[in-house]
């Protein structure tokens, strides 16, 4: 026991003083109140000759000297907050790191994994002495402290009450060397992590703590069946943008075999319900080849029809389907029947032709072919595509060229895809003159010939020939060229996600023009995110899908995105019992026993009280007098 | 003529009136109730009183009046035997007393009748000046006597109705103070008064020598006692807790002593034994005993006492 308050000796003589008083006054004869009786021989007759001296009064009388010394005891001991050894040990800074990965939504204990965890950090939280210090993390894909390092126990545990488990998976090296900078140069630091053990890089990362940092680990979860979607992704086909494929991975972590029930939406509506059988820790895929009528957002979903599936995070994912957006393209040419002919083999082009003397629209472009012609003034457009550039083009010119062909090209580049060019036969062209971020498409021997990068923060491809001064205008590589290099502009300038993983930084492209987007994310939260170079940075961590809105005074743009979780390391919910770290297995926290924090004070003014109102009852019902 | 009327005629009823209707114990109210008893008394009285009375005095020279059904104990001189012969049944002759009776109300005035704002003594007082309108109304001899630890008053021996007003006013005029001593008190009043009847002791009994003694000066000196014991029963139920010094409130002597339940529960059952005790000697002695509640209608009690019979004809 240790005193706070007042010391020993002041408290003693505090008593002693104060028992002294209360003792004389009880020695004092007690002076009676007088009560004028009609007929004292009557009171005589019922209460005997030594009534007022009995034992039991005098007991009482003394009884009740010892009642007040005891209160005055028990209030002066207050004075002195006194403590308990067990209480009174040096102060100790703990980090205590709460797993909020998706694992933690397994609802295989009472009120979930994370229920057990908060219930787990509650109890620590209590055990805390009165010098102790806490600090909540939340430890998922990012790491989220929820207070200061503090010994204020309600905001320790509201943190902890507030605390979910996301979509994400958990990022354990990250929250370790928080916790690890936290504790630098603090006294007795600990580290505790309540987690489902499902930490399979903790024995790696453990030898980079210090060694005087002691880490505790609080194990939840019993169960470890469990079958996912793992894998989740829809596209639209190339060349017939009216159809999507989409292909999904389902996991059986269990060790037998189970039926599942997939059910594919599209747009909110079944499209297809499928039964599967996946054998013990098998991955099965699936492709849907044909998911025509499917315009916008497809869901998969599925159920263990057999067995207990105790992770349901993980039976849903979400995906986009490519838009199928017009492509803007503008054709400055002075006549090109090929040209023409080409890009008509493409519905979804919205082509512009224009005159080389004609200026630039105001209108911005996705592609401008400019056949022959330099860029016009005022030109707005993502990326330009050069056939046979005049000298005052952005692309050099070099060497002139005749009679050669394509001696070599890259094959496996977008815009060279599906195509052949080994027999291509050319008049006369020319070379480029390449910088260090070109990159050749396709040469000759005498020099590079078709060749993209970019000048001027805009992209481009030249092809260094006119085509119509070769036969590849009579071969299929043309169109296929053209659409190509259409696509590969467009569609990398949307870098197109099916579905984004959360727990990770999306860059998500923005029109020019605004400056905030507003995201709604799959729980209906709100969140203004602004708009740097063209793209917002947003961490999802919530499966699902997320509304993009952004308006200006030049107008309203919205899009949608899918999340998904589709981690096998987070469907894996096998608890970990142990956690084994670079000098062996982790104990469990100690030192944390509930009551470690209670102060003495309060509960001898409540005895106090008590016997104060005892004391009162006892007098005024008449039970003591 | 009742006591309002004869007010109202009197030469000296204003001052009358004035003296004794601005007094609470005595006001209008209760002269009404007063004039209310003398009626219903001689409704009582009629047929029934003069027999039930054995009184030695009721053979001498005596007009025939009734008759009623012989009971055991009654005189076998005053058997009808006439009747016996004619019918075979024994009827007991009845005759007017020619000698008035003398009636000595002797009301308690020690301390105790005045504990609790007095309200003993207050009920003394009334049923004294009832029964004293009721023996005057019936041309009694009428005494009041107000005793202490001895005879502190006496108003003299009047008849007729016109005494009431000493009465009242004598019984207005007097105070509960001091302490009990019945026996000498008694003493005196036999000693001052040979006429011997019938001595109505109107007391709480709280005498520490004890109340037999007093009773017992009254019958060995061949008055007719009967008791009207003034009771109140909160006396059995004092509101006091805890440690106090009690202090009696006529002789002054004190004591402590813690008040508690058990204690109270003692109190109450030596108030009901002290009760019994009076009850039970009087019975035993064959002195009337009426328990008269201070805190029930006094004309009541009257007229419980005079149904009960014995000592007014």
């Amino acid at each position: 026991m240790t005193l706070l308050g007042l010391p020993l000796g002041t408290l003693l003589e505090l008593f002693a003083a104060a028992g002294g008083i209360t003792l004389v006054l009880y020695i004092l004869k007690l002076r009676r109140r007088p009560a004028i009786v009609v007929f004292a021989p009557l009171w005589s007759a019922a209460a005997g000759e030594k009534q007022s001296n009995a034992l039991f009064s005098q007991l009482k009388r003394w009884l009740s000297l010892l009642l007040q010394l005891v209160l005055l005891a028990l209030l002066i001991s207050a004075l002195g907050d006194p403590r308990l050894a067990t209480v009174m040990r040096s102060a100790r800074n703990v980090v205590l790191l709460i797993d909020a990965s998706a694992s933690m939504k397994a609802h295989d204990v009472e009120g979930g994994r994370m229920g057990a965890a908060r219930r787990a950090a509650h109890e620590l939280i209590s055990g805390l002495s009165a010098n102790d210090r806490m600090l909540i993390v939340r430890a998922d894909s990012s790491v989220t402290p929820l207070t200061s390092l503090t010994s204020d126990l309600a905001s320790l545990h509201t943190a902890v009450d507030h605390t979910e488990a996301t979509d994400t998976g958990v990022d354990l090296g990250s929250a370790l060397f928080f916790a690890r900078d936290t504790l630098n140069g603090k006294s007795n630091p600990q580290v505790i992590i309540v987690s489902d053990g499902a930490l399979p890089d903790f024995t790696t990362l453990s030898k980079e703590l210090p060694a005087d940092l002691p880490v505790r680990f609080v194990p939840v979860g019993s169960e470890s069946d469990n079958v996912a979607i793992t894998e989740f992704s829809v596209r639209r086909y190339p060349l017939d943008k009216s159809r999507a494929q989409a292909m999904i991975e389902l996991t059986n972590f269990m060790q037998r075999p189970v039926k599942v029930q997939l059910t594919l939406l599209g747009d909110g509506d079944p499209i297809e319900i499928t039964e599967l059988s996946l054998d013990p820790q098998q991955s099965l895929s699936r492709f849907y080849s044909n998911l025509a009528g499917v315009d916008q957002t497809l869901q998969a979903q599925i159920k263990a029809l057999d067995a207990k599936d105790w992770l349901s995070a993980d039976d849903r994912a979400f995906a986009l389907i490519p838009a199928r957006r017009r492509a803007k393209v503008a054709v400055f040419s002075p006549g090109n029947t090929y040209l023409e002919a080409a890009l008509l083999l493409d519905e979804y082009l919205q082509t512009s032709w224009l005159r080389p003397e004609q200026a630039a629209p105001k209108e911005p472009f996705d592609v401008a072919i400019l056949d022959g012609v330099a860029p016009p003034s005022g030109l707005r457009a993502n990326a330009v595509l050069y056939l046979n550039p005049p000298a005052n083009a952005a692309i050099q010119r070099g060497r002139a060229l005749s009679d050669f062909g394509f001696d070599s090209w890259d094959r496996n580049h977008p815009i060279l895809r599906f195509t052949a060019l080994d027999s291509v036969q050319v008049s006369t062209g020319f070379a480029f003159k390449l910088e260090a971020t070109d990159h050749v498409l396709g040469s000759s021997e005498q020099g590079p010939i078709f060749v993209t990068g970019t000048r001027a923060g805009q992209r481009f491809a030249a092809l260094g020939f006119d085509p119509r001064n070769s036969d590849m205008v009579l071969r299929p590589a043309w169109p296929l060229i053209l659409l190509n290099t259409i696509d590969f502009f467009t569609q990398e300038e949307q870098r197109y996600f099916s579905n984004y993983p959360t727990g990770t930084p999306w860059h998500i492209s923005v029109p020019a023009g605004f400056d905030t987007v507003t995201v709604k994310r799959p729980t209906g939260v709100s969140q203004p995110v602004s708009v740097k170079q063209g793209e917002i940075t947003f961490l999802g961590k919530e499966a699902g899908f997320y509304e993009l809105n952004a308006t200006s005074a030049g107008g309203h743009w919205s899009s949608k995105l899918a999340a998904d979780l589709s981690s096998k390391e987070e469907s894996r919910i096998a608890p970990g019992k142990e956690l084994r770290g670079a000098q062996g297995s982790l104990a469990k926290p100690d030192g944390f026993a509930s009551g470690g924090r209670q102060q003495l004070w309060g509960y001898l003014l409540l005895a106090a009280f008590a016997l104060s109102v005892l004391e009162w009852f006892s007098y005024h019902r008449r039970v003591s007098v | 003529m009742n006591i309002l009327q004869w007010l109202k005629k009197s030469p000296s009823g204003k001052a009358l009136q004035g003296a004794v209707s601005s007094s609470a114990l005595f006001g209008d109210d209760f002269q009404r109730r007063l004039e209310m008893l003398a009626l219903v008394s001689r409704r009582v009285f009629a047929g029934r009183m003069r027999a039930e009375r054995r009184s030695k005095k009721k053979g001498s020279g005596i007009e025939f009046a009734d008759h009623r059904d012989y009971v055991a104990g009654d005189d076998f001189r005053f058997i009808d035997w006439n009747i016996y012969q004619r019918f075979g049944k024994l009827l007991v002759r009845l005759y007017e007393e020619e000698e008035d009776l003398s009636i000595y109300l002797i009301v308690d005035c020690s301390g105790s009748m005045g504990f609790a704002a007095g309200k003993k003594f207050d009920q003394a007082r009334r049923l004294a000046a009832a029964l004293a309108y009721v023996g005057l109304a019936n041309l009694d001899r009428v005494t009041v006597l107000a005793v202490g630890s001895k005879l502190s008053a006496r108003l003299p021996t009047m008849r007729g109705k016109k005494g009431i007003f000493s009465v009242l006013r004598f019984l207005e005029a007097r105070s509960s103070q001091g302490s009990t001593d019945l026996a000498e008190a008694m003493r005196t009043v036999v000693a001052q008064h040979k006429r011997r009847g019938l001595a109505i002791l109107i007391s709480d009994l709280y005498d520490p020598a004890g109340f037999e003694a007093g009773i017992n000066v009254l019958r060995y000196n061949r008055f007719e006692p009967c008791v009207l014991h003034v009771v109140d029963p909160a006396e059995a139920h004092p509101q006091v807790r805890g440690d106090v010094h009690i202090v009696d409130c006529e002789s002054g002597e004190g004591r402590d002593v813690t008040v508690s339940d058990s204690l109270l529960s003692r109190l109450a059952q030596g108030y009901a034994d002290y009760l019994r005790s009076v009850e039970r000697f009087c019975a035993q002695n064959q002195v009337p005993y009426f328990a008269a509640d201070a805190n029930a209608p006094f004309d009541e009690l009257v007229l419980k006492v005079l149904r009960r019979g014995g000592f007014l004809r």
